[in-house]
């Protein structure tokens, strides 16, 4: 991670060129679109997404990652409707939920930092593990019914901006500022690069990636909780596919899949990009095919283009 | 002097082979019905789209690559098929439908290999990538309508026998046994191996790596064409999700089968068996009668079946030196 810098990159240059290329398109297509309270109103469908892109982000940097988010988050919010349906309290609830997450996560980091196994391959087991636990233990029936006060969550909003939306910016900005200024950013950096090496200079690996994927799997309860209070439902097939869409977002910000290179900025506007593409062709065109193949070229050519006009590695 | 357990633990297709023997014996002690030939072969066609594609994936992952998109590439290929022979559609002949599928299948493997060798790219974001488009295009090609009316001469491909064996069944057999033999007998095999242990020795010694991927991916888009036609054509309808979580099927069965995921090391042998393996438990569930409820934890049992195999990996390799090399 480009510490000192003050200027963003060339990757955040052309990710923001794109987004204001999108924008004006959309002005001109469709002016309805562009206005605040339609954009607040489809705000909704990101601010998942937009949760889990921060750790994916840092556990990409160490040349990690985390396919099993979208499990992760069936699992919590079956978690979260299980007990509330037997009557516990809804704080209670939501607690265990983001503790499960937590656990989840944290069970990942000890395959990764511990036992040393691939993270795609832990990652790819707990994919199926945790989303087969959340079929378990639900047996597939939807919970529904949560009280207005939990629903609020998800669908309340304060000053104009949606609760979600908040939580956000506040864990975004928690975020930027421990890899700013503390010497994590770096050390995420540098394990990326050379993990050998970082472990001989000293660096904690081995703990940093315990707490890196634990904090993945409590990002995900918290999803999973917003999910949960955005919809009223929660359901073991939540979440299906979440884990592409956050690697998309975050390669497509800049992130380079084998660590090291990457900075939050271009994670945020990696989601920014897909949001508004997505939502403009559902809007202009409403038909969510479209979505895919738009959203998986964006991420094709933009990769491409680096590696084509980067100078040659290898 | 080798032990009972360092040939279970060494050889992970010993480890699959005595695990997948176990699983039969207790299972068929418990329910013999479990046994019977038409069980065993219902979950060996149900295994083969998983096989078919698993030998090319194995190549794939060999050379340190990774091909995620066979779910969404099956997806095109199904609806390209139905759509080419259906009465309603284009209604061409069978035999011009297949052989389209099939180079369909090839141009597809070929584009991510492409990508990844000449672009340069990550095959993880290529095949992410590849993954998203082609789950797209097949859905714009359906439109939101399934195709129920396939032709009896294709269905022949998923319902039909040969010798007495489900065509599929055979399918599976016949290019486990090829690509073994081009594995292990041929320069070609050799030199996958070569490159992807260790790919700097195999670029000094002037192997052409970028080619090798190149093959392998091609033959994965083939495989997964071949795949298509022997087992989507057992159903009567082509909908929307179809193929979907393919990817993760074979590339865990790849994975669990002893196939290294930083490349160099696997055998064919391996994922085949820890496919049928993997494919066991959903039926295992079923007749080991734990009540209905029981078949739910199919995909949990598959993920734990994958974190107990990595942990006996590593309990192996504890006991013996590391012989790790160095990046």
């Amino acid at each position: 991670m480009k510490l000192p810098r003050g200027l963003p990159g060339r990757q955040e240059l052309v990710l923001l060129g794109l987004l204001i290329g999108l924008l004006l398109l959309a002005g001109r297509l469709a002016p309805d679109f562009l206005t605040a309270r339609a954009q607040i109103e489809l705000s909704t469908h990101v601010w998942e997404l937009a949760l889990l892109a921060l750790p994916m982000t840092l556990i990409i940097l160490t040349a990690g990652i985390d396919l099993s988010v979208g499990s992760t988050m069936a699992l919590c919010a079956v978690v979260f409707g299980l007990t509330f349906h037997a009557g516990w309290p809804v704080a209670l609830d939501a607690a265990l939920a983001l503790a499960v997450g937590a656990a989840a996560g944290a069970l990942n980091g000890v395959f990764v930092a511990f036992v040393r196994v691939h993270p795609l391959i832990v990652t790819l087991a707990t994919l199926a593990a945790y989303r087969g636990i959340a079929e378990g233990i639900s047996l597939g029936v939807p919970y529904s019914g949560f009280p207005p006060s939990f629903a609020f969550l998800g669908q309340g909003s304060v000053g104009g901006i949606p609760v979600p939306g908040l939580l956000f910016l506040v864990a975004l900005a928690a975020v930027a500022v421990i890899v700013k200024f503390t010497p994590l950013g770096l050390t995420l950096s540098a394990i990326g690069y050379n993990e050998t090496a970082s472990r001989f200079s000293g660096l904690a690996v081995t703990r940093i990636k315990l707490w890196l994927y634990t904090g993945s799997g409590l990002t995900a309860g918290v999803a999973a909780l917003l999910f949960a209070a955005r919809r009223n439902t929660a359901k073991a097939d939540i979440g299906t596919g979440m884990e592409l869409d956050v690697i998309t977002a975050v390669v497509l910000g800049g992130t380079s899949i084998f660590g090291g290179r990457g900075t939050l900025l271009g994670t945020v506007l990696g989601v920014l990009l897909i949001h508004e593409t997505r939502e403009f062709v559902s809007w202009e065109w409403s038909r969510d095919e479209l979505n895919l193949i738009v959203t998986g070229s964006l991420l094709l050519v933009s990769v491409l283009a680096d590696s084509l006009l980067s100078p040659k590695k290898r | 002097m080798t032990t009972l357990r360092d040939l279970l633990t060494r050889q992970r297709e010993y480890g699959v082979l005595a695990l997948l023997l176990l699983t039969l014996a207790v299972v068929g002690a418990i329910n013999p019905a479990f046994l019977k030939i038409g069980n065993l072969r219902d979950m060996l066609v149900q295994d083969a789209p998983v096989v078919i594609v698993a030998c090319g994936m194995t190549l794939v992952v060999v050379l340190g690559e990774i091909d995620i998109s066979v779910g969404s590439q099956m997806a095109l290929l199904a609806t390209v098929l139905g759509l080419l022979t259906s009465p309603s559609h284009a209604h061409w002949p069978v035999a011009t439908a297949v052989a389209a599928a099939l180079g369909l299948g090839t141009l597809l493997g070929l584009i991510n290999g492409l990508l990844v060798t000449f672009g340069r790219m990550p095959s993880i974001i290529v095949t992410l990538g590849m993954l998203t488009v082609l789950r797209g295009v097949s859905l714009a090609l359906l439109n939101g309508q399934d195709i129920t009316d396939l032709p009896v001469g294709l269905r022949v491909f998923g319902i039909g026998t040969f010798l007495g064996l489900p065509i599929s069944l055979c399918t599976a057999l016949v290019v486990v046994g090829l690509t073994v033999a081009l594995a292990r007998e041929t320069p070609l095999g050799r030199r996958i191996y070569a490159a992807g242990s260790n790919p700097e020795a195999a670029r000094l010694a002037g192997l052409p790596t970028p080619r090798l991927k190149l093959f392998a991916f091609t033959l994965t888009g083939f495989l997964t064409a071949v795949a298509t036609i022997v087992h989507q054509t057992q159903f009567s309808v082509i909908q929307a999700g179809v193929g979907q979580g393919f990817e993760l099927l074979v590339v865990t069965a790849v994975v669990v089968g002893g196939t290294s995921i930083s490349g160099g090391r696997g055998t064919i042998l391996g994922s085949f068996l820890s496919a049928l393996m993997l494919g066991m438990v959903g039926s295992m569930l079923i007749f080991l009668r734990l009540g209905v409820s029981a078949t739910y934890w199919e995909r949990a049992i598959q993920g734990a079946f994958i974190l107990v195999a990595v942990l006996a990996d590593h309990l192996a390799r504890q006991r013996r030196p590391r012989r790790e090399a160095a990046p």
